[in-house]
């Protein structure tokens, strides 16, 4: 009996799916084993299609994106209420998300700036028909709705899908990876780190073989959960934190500027100073996760 | 409104990435009054880049869009520079060029064979149930098999040079942070020898499509627009640091070729009360008269040439069966063949050369200022601006994004309101020739 699932998108990108379809010729194995009752970039069914489906009928959700529209969120709450198992796909859905920046600001401002002042706009106005209300701020989907299961990754890259694909169709439960993602990061460390600033990405060019961190990179390893691969850091740049906070880590910003607490050559610089050189704390450290962090919102308040 | 009067809504419209619906105005006779694109999510990217530091800006904008990633990476990380006063070394503009073709291959693989092709293969008054990737799996699982391949080399291109198949990071202010190394290389040119050889099929797929529906293509939902794509000197182009802005008007006139920091002169952004996407239209013809489109069309349009011979082969083709300029949106998919083609020559031709192994791939002085950057490049949906304001310690102050698929929303809803018109006035449905679908 195939599987009963569908694809929810809410305010995302389509990346998640898009690494799901990354998934290849093992895709292919896959597709057969699916019955898609809901996926509207690939499947024609209709909103009104999922609202006829009997509660719980579905075997298996996955929700994209986060909500920033009243629309997003009744899609939300119906995929919770039709679907046995809901999981949360990607880390817009599971913590926020990087676009989850504009809490920052106030949602009018998000909107007057694209729809009132930018540059190219020839008739100001903010679109008021047939469009869902916009919601006042990002918060992460499971203070909406439970869930029973979070894949983060901006988009989860796709070895991590296949395990956890895999394993539903088999019927059991995918168990997250438990580690940081600094030990999966094939980049050499030393014993004792100490830095005396902080580097931006542009600045130099990094030695290839060590820690990003010990060269005074701001790189998200010690905050972040693995799972990806270290693909960022393998590829010659920081870890932005996409996967979110590592395990039994509340607060990914938080924890970050700690690690750099710990590690600043204190005789040179004191960690407030260092990490008043980052310019932009907020989009450094909860890069994904604002809308589940505690810390840089008491910052961006202060401002 | 009348009681006879009625309103349809589709919601959501179907088989696009990103959120919209569909309201259709009838009148009381059952005519079409109006219909309305309504799109009805933005994320306000522009907004949230504000205080951003600039060099992570190409580390969040392609989360506008998952499908195409590296055209926002790369359009930002040049914005960037552009506003800095930096020059990649060409080493690093040759491995960006590289990886924009694997996306190129790999979106518009996507496009044809998993959004488009099942309306095609099934034929349009098949069951939704079958009338999709998976339905065209179970009848044709060899075709999608192939399809497979071609987006798994296109994204492989792109993992490689990128870092990430999906959201790529390696592009840094300055250059590339990560070179491509002799194995890398021999790896991907025997993934391009393997796409050239799925290309034969995908041609003749295509063709078969195309002689098929040539009946529905030039005459359902035709709409005449202006055009608007990158070209250099009239080759066509989806990435070329030196390229200009052409735009074609209805007529099939050249009516602009515009360096990329002009852009401000010549495009302009509607808003449509109905839709969080704007409108964007030719500023010199005014709203909405100005209506252009952009993307696989849009780019075969206003280029004279193909850059590739095969694929010039298959312009020549194109252009003998629809014409210059085609105005039939249906046509949209036979372009993104010729595109693919181009895709895959280039890539082996960026391959080929020795420079694209070389170390030199980042500048190691690079230093913020204050300044206002543009960049443009085409992205598989169409023209894609960013021109960003940074202030002295490479913070972004202001941001103003004309993001791809936008440059087609406008005349997405003109189509649509003529093809419903000749759907639901004129039946135009039961008299169009349609082959009989390839599986049931
Ligand atoms: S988690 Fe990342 S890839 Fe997934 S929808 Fe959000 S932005 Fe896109
Ligand atoms: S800090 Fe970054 S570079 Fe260093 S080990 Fe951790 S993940 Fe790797
Ligand atoms: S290295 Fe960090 S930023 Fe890159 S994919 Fe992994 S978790 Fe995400």
């Amino acid at each position: 009996m195939p599987v009963k699932v569908m694809f929810v998108q809410l305010a995302s990108c389509w990346g998640c799916h898009q690494s799901l379809v990354d998934l290849h010729e093992t895709l292919a194995d896959v597709l057969p084993q699916l019955e898609i009752v809901y996926w509207h970039t690939v499947v024609d069914y209709k909103l009104h299609d999922v609202e006829k489906l009997p509660d719980g009928s579905v075997d298996v959700g996955f929700t994209e994106g986060f909500c920033r529209t009243e629309e997003d969120l009744y899609l939300l709450k119906l995929a919770r209420q039709k679907c046995k198992l809901l999981v949360s796909y990607g880390t817009c859905s599971t913590y926020g998300g990087s676009p989850a920046l504009l809490n920052l600001y106030q949602i009018d401002e998000g909107l007057k700036r694209k729809f009132m002042e930018a540059e190219s706009v020839v008739d100001k106005k903010i679109p008021d028909m047939h469009v869902p209300k916009m919601l006042e701020y990002v918060k992460p989907n499971r203070e909406y709705v439970k869930y029973d299961l979070f894949l983060p990754g901006c988009p989860p890259e796709p070895p991590l899908i296949a395990e956890v694909v895999t394993s539903l169709l088999r019927g059991e439960m995918p168990k997250l990876k438990e580690r940081t993602l600094c030990d999966e990061c094939p980049r050499v460390k030393s014993e004792v780190i100490t830095i005396k600033k902080v580097k931006r990405a542009f600045e130099g060019i990094p030695d290839p073989e060590k820690c990003l961190l010990e060269q005074g990179y701001i790189c998200m390893g010690p905050a972040t959960r693995e799972g990806c691969g270290a693909v960022c850091t393998r590829a010659g740049v920081p870890c932005r934190g996409c996967m979110g906070p590592g395990p039994n880590v509340l607060d990914q910003g938080a924890k970050m500027l700690s690690a750099l607490a710990s590690i600043v050559d204190y005789e040179s610089v004191s960690p407030e100073e260092l990490v008043q050189s980052v310019k932009d704390v907020v989009g450094t450290f909860s890069k994904f996760t604002l809308p589940s962090s505690i810390i840089p919102k008491a910052v961006s308040k202060k401002k | 409104m009348s009681k006879k009067e009625k309103t349809v809504v589709i919601e959501p419209a179907t088989r696009l990435e990103g959120h919209a619906n569909v309201v259709i105005e009838l009148d009381e006779k059952g005519g079409v009054k109006d219909l309305k694109f309504c799109v009805t999510l933005t994320r306000m990217f522009e907004k949230f880049l504000e205080g951003r530091l600039a060099e992570e800006a190409p580390i969040l904008t392609p989360r506008i869009c998952g499908i195409c990633p590296v055209p926002h990476h790369v359009c930002s990380v040049e914005a960037v520079e552009a506003a800095w006063d930096v020059e990649p070394p060409s080493a690093a503009v040759k491995l960006r060029d590289l990886m924009m073709q694997g996306k190129q291959i790999s979106s518009h693989a996507l496009h044809f064979y998993a959004l488009a092709a099942p309306d095609f293969l099934a034929g349009p008054f098949a069951d939704p149930s079958i009338r999709n990737l998976v339905g065209v799996f179970k009848h044709m699982p060899d075709a999608v098999k192939k399809a497979i391949a071609l987006m798994r080399i296109g994204q492989e291109i792109v993992k490689t040079i990128g870092g990430r198949s999906v959201h790529p990071v390696t592009g840094v202010p300055g250059g590339q942070a990560k070179r491509l190394t002799e194995e890398e290389r021999d790896r991907l040119l025997k993934l391009i020898d393997e796409a050239e050889g799925l290309m034969d099929f995908t041609i003749e797929v295509a063709r078969k499509v195309v002689e098929g529906y040539l009946d529905v293509i030039t005459k359902l939902g035709v709409v005449p627009t202006y055009y608007v794509g990158l070209n250099v000197n009239g080759v066509h182009t989806i990435y070329d640091r030196k390229a200009t802005v052409r735009v074609m008007d209805p007529e099939g006139k050249i009516v602009a070729d515009f360096p990329k920091k002009d852009y401000l002169q010549y495009v302009g952004e509607h808003v449509a009360p109905h839709s969080y996407a704007t409108h964007i239209f030719f500023k010199p013809a005014g709203y909405p008269e100005g209506i252009w489109r952009a993307g696989p069309l849009a780019r075969l349009n206003v280029a004279d040439k193909m850059e590739t011979p095969r694929a010039q082969e298959l312009l020549k083709e194109f252009r003998d069966a629809v014409g210059r300029p085609c105005h039939a949106t249906l046509a949209y998919n036979w372009a993104r063949i010729v595109e693919l083609m181009e895709a895959i020559e280039k890539a082996r031709k960026l391959l080929e050369d020795p420079e694209i192994v070389s170390s030199d791939v980042k500048r190691a002085d690079v230093r913020p200022r204050e300044g206002n950057g543009v960049a443009i490049v085409e992205a598989p949906r169409g023209t894609l601006i960013y021109n960003y304001w940074t202030d002295d310690e490479g913070v972004i102050r202001k941001a103003n994004l004309i993001v791809a698929t936008n440059n087609n929303i406008a005349a997405v809803e003109k189509s649509m309101l003529v093809a419903a018109k000749q759907v639901l006035e004129e039946r135009i449905h039961e008299k169009l020739k349609f082959p009989e679908p390839w599986f049931k």
